[in-house]
């Protein structure tokens, strides 16, 4: 349990800090404003691609921030408990 | 050999003879070699301070801590050393992709619309701002003893004076709080009240009533308190009754 608790705090973390840095790249107009890191994304005219894929990536490490915490949180445990659950009915 | 010196209890630790150790006993060569010159004056030493440690562990109840711990090097160093290069790491990591704006230089002949000091000093604001609480006499014709700032750095003396004794006080031998429910209840309320406190010296912070704010500020430490009290007071007694249990299990009552 403790592993699985250890890898979805990595991926929780990990994914965080790069969801929040790019965030902060795309979604931030100023540090002293109210609406920080959840702002509209703003592109600016002169993007390359390599903004275009942060934006990307911003959004892909958010949900795997997410969805990877929970994976390993709460349904790989959940699973498991199901999985001896059963086989104690069975039994 | 030795008769002498193994047959009597008492131990030369003056220097005089050569005192081997328990296990190891010298063969007649190395006995030789140590009994002239140079060489039996650094034995003698060495074997003197050797046997006074021994004698020294032997009568004293020090407990052994070698084989408890690990030496500062390469166990300790290593692992500050990790955790140091990693907080460095993240500070240099953060300070290249989000790079703080720095804002315009403060000036000087407005006044700020939110002034606030740090938010670790919040509580000491907050308790600047107990004006409501500060009596007005009737026997003083209505009047307030003292003005209200007066009243708040009176509260910050007293706050910061009690958490200041608290080092002194003998606090027993408990060291879980459902062994002392009640000073953990008051605890808990004291952070909590930390907490209000830190809030109501932000008063726009919440959108709530002022004097709703202010009324909660000092209900829900007690509140709290008294939940934790509840809580810690159920729990004790399964927790007495878990290490009375594991006690006579170890040891049945004759």
């Amino acid at each position: 349990m403790a592993d699985e608790f250890i890898k979805g705090l990595g991926i929780f973390t990990g994914a965080g800090l790069a969801w929040m840095v790019l965030a902060g790249w795309y979604r931030t107009s100023s540090f002293e404003s109210s609406q920080q890191l959840v702002e509209p994304v703003s592109l600016s005219d002169s993007a390359t691609m390599f903004d275009t894929l942060g934006v990307l990536l911003m959004d892909v490490f958010f949900w795997f921030a997410i969805i990877g915490a929970l994976t390993f949180w709460v349904g790989i445990p959940a699973v498991r408990q199901a999985r001896e659950a059963l086989e104690e009915r069975v039994q | 050999m030795t008769d002498e010196d193994t047959n009597t209890d008492d131990v030369r630790t003056d220097g005089s003879g050569i005192v081997a150790p328990d296990d190891e006993t010298p063969t007649w060569r190395e006995r030789k070699e140590r009994t002239e010159g140079l060489s039996r004056l650094t034995y003698e030493y060495f074997e003197r301070a050797r046997r006074e440690d021994q004698d020294l562990r032997q009568e004293s109840d020090y407990v052994e801590r070698d084989v408890l711990a690990f030496p500062t090097w390469p166990h300790e160093i290593i692992r500050n050393l990790a955790i140091a290069s990693f907080f460095v790491g993240m500070l240099l990591f953060l300070s290249a992709t989000l790079p703080p704006h720095i804002g315009a230089p403060a000036n000087p002949s407005s006044t700020p619309a939110i002034i606030l000091p740090d938010w670790y000093l919040y509580w000491s604001f907050g308790l600047l701002k107990l004006g409501p609480l500060n009596p007005e006499l009737s026997i003083l014709g209505g009047q307030k003893l003292m003005a209200d700032r007066t009243y708040g750095v009176l509260a910050n003396l007293v706050v910061v004076g009690i958490v200041a004794i608290v080092p002194f006080l003998n606090k027993g031998s408990a060291r879980r709080p459902v062994e002392q429910p009640f000073w953990a209840a008051v605890g808990v309320g004291g952070v909590i009240f930390a907490f209000t406190i830190s809030v109501y010296s932000a008063k726009n912070l919440i959108p709530m009533n002022v004097d709703l704010l202010f009324d909660l500020t000092f209900l829900l430490p007690i509140v709290g308190g008294f939940v934790t009290w509840a809580v810690l007071k159920t729990m004790r007694e399964g927790y007495m009754y878990d290490l009375n249990r594991r006690y006579y299990r170890l040891r049945p009552p004759k």
